[in-house]
């Protein structure tokens, strides 16, 4: 694209208007989206070797819920009038969806758990399967919140929610991965051979998994890259910005890169398949790398000027 | 006929002088702190000696008929009146800036010392006592007109109906109300003019 010969001369600066806090709240429902959906797999599948990892992330989901909307809260330029989403609304905008979502979600995560703890396997299938659509839709909105942004033209793609929600599923995979692997490592007390032995083929498989959800990931990524470079002006802008400009180390090296590529090789590479070490530092880049992809997403696509 | 008003904005570009005294009367008229603008200027000079020449517009809200921050705010504290104007709630905005990230044109902003979102709104408050706007009142070159687009016998209908115009970002979709004469594509453009990457809060400017 030319730009030979044009000055700005005059011109006013804007606000950047959402910051990294946003960014966080993406990353952390992405987390425990991915983690109840895993527990509710793990519970439904029912075996005994899946109990361990099936409780853990069952904490976790709501946990992670606690700390989401804090994010949210001190983002807001007025937040003691967070309550005024519950009071007025307004059903085009994906906000109003997800603050009820939002309030929703946890309990029904919490309510889960407790079931999950207390052993009540009947209806803790119940309240999975009737929570999946609830897990997927608390991580989905925020994809539609940058999708119907039509004037960012990074994120005005019917491809951003799904690119979330695959997102969502590497980063809560290699958390449940890391914590698994600590829970292995130095906190099972009732370990036998067998089990431990059980366990680390356990984890490495969900790290394999992990890797072909990245995969999925890749090419999520490289079709919306394909047609921001070839859309109008502004997508172009965007793609070019995100390749080789101010976001491309954070984009290309950190997301890319450290955050996907490295993970599939250490994590399906034929020195490194069978070593749990490699499994963990995978998932710990897979986590760096998504939350780079939430950053360069939500800043990255204010940067473009409007005016 | 008084009941379907619908305010409208015609910009005369071959009038316009840039002198600034839009921007001005509007910082006057509704205190609008530093760093922020309801209305601006956007200057570019395209070409190099001896061939240079400089082209500008007037920004403002262009107080869309279909607006984006109305569809996207989650309070509806931004909403659209009957007369087209787009307002917004000063005692309902939570401050979430959704409207701010939908908004093609970059009008909106945080006020600094409120913590609300503003914007211009064709000075509401003057145009229901009978005035004009601030920005139009003081251009002294009478580039900017004001009035009811649905009245026949108004400037701006008469403009309209008389003048070629064109509007910003027509893909977008909006129908902004702000209507121009004689804009230059690479002024209303956010991305033929070289870009300047510039932003504000978290991130240090990042100049292109």
């Amino acid at each position: 694209m030319e730009h030979t010969d044009v000055n700005v001369i005059y011109s006013v600066e804007h606000q950047l208007p959402l910051v990294m806090y946003i960014g966080q709240y993406f990353f952390f429902t992405g987390l425990s989206a991915g983690s109840f959906v895993i527990s509710v797999i793990a519970t439904l599948l029912g075996r005994k070797e899946f109990k361990p990892i099936g409780k853990i992330t069952a904490l976790l989901a709501p946990a992670l819920l606690i700390i989401a909307p804090i994010n949210l809260i001190l983002d807001l330029e007025q937040p003691l009038r967070f309550w005024h989403l519950f009071l007025y609304y307004n059903w085009t905008s994906p906000i109003t969806y997800g603050s009820f979502l939002l309030t929703a979600y946890p309990i029904m995560g919490s309510i889960y758990a407790v079931m999950v703890y207390t052993d009540r396997q009947k209806a803790a299938k119940v309240l999975g399967i009737l929570g999946i659509p609830l897990a997927i839709s608390v991580h989905g909105y925020t994809g539609f919140i940058l999708a119907l942004a039509k004037a960012r033209a990074l994120w005005n793609t019917a491809a951003m929610p799904t690119i979330f929600l695959v997102s969502a599923m590497v980063s809560g995979i290699g958390l449940v991965v890391i914590i698994a692997a600590v829970r292995w490592k130095w906190f099972d007390k009732k370990a036998t051979p067998e089990t431990r032995a059980q366990d680390k083929k356990l984890i490495l498989q969900l790290a394999q998994f992990m890797a072909y959800v990245i995969m999925l990931d890749m090419f999520l990524i490289l079709s919306d890259i394909l047609v921001l470079l070839t859309a109008h002006a502004d997508a172009f802008e965007a793609g070019m910005l995100i390749l080789s400009g101010n976001f491309a180390p954070l984009f290309v090296g950190v997301e890319i890169i450290l955050g996907s590529f490295v993970p599939m090789f250490l994590v399906l590479g034929p020195k490194s398949r069978n070593s749990l070490t490699a499994a963990v530092v995978a998932s710990i880049l897979v986590n760096i790398g998504v939350y780079a992809m939430r950053f360069v997403m939500v800043i990255g696509g204010q940067t473009i000027p409007l005016s | 006929m008084a009941e379907n008003k619908r305010w409208a904005m015609v910009i005369d570009i071959r009038r316009c002088i840039a002198c600034h005294a839009c921007t001005v009367a509007c910082k006057a008229e509704m205190a609008t702190p530093l760093e922020v603008n309801r209305t601006w200027l956007k200057i570019v000079e395209k070409g190099t000696y001896p061939d240079a020449r400089r082209f500008w517009i007037p920004r403002l809200c262009n107080n869309c008929t279909d607006a984006i921050c109305a569809r996207n705010c989650p309070t509806q504290a931004t909403y659209k009146r009957d007369d087209g104007i787009v307002m917004v709630d000063q005692h309902r905005c939570i401050g979430c800036k959704y409207c701010i990230a939908s908004c093609p044109y970059d009008v909106r902003f945080i006020n600094p010392l409120k913590n609300i979102v503003q914007k211009c709104y064709f000075c509401e408050h003057r145009v229901d006592a009978g005035l004009q706007p601030a920005c139009v009142e003081s251009c002294p070159t009478r580039a900017m007109v004001f009035g009811d687009k649905n009245d026949s016998k108004s400037e701006v209908a008469q403009m309209l109906a008389a003048n070629a115009t064109v509007v910003i970002k027509k893909e977008m979709q909006t129908d902004p109300q702000v209507f121009y004469i004689s804009a230059d594509e690479t002024a209303m453009s956010n991305v033929e003019d070289g870009i300047n990457y510039y932003t504000e809060g978290s991130l240090a400017k990042i100049r292109f």
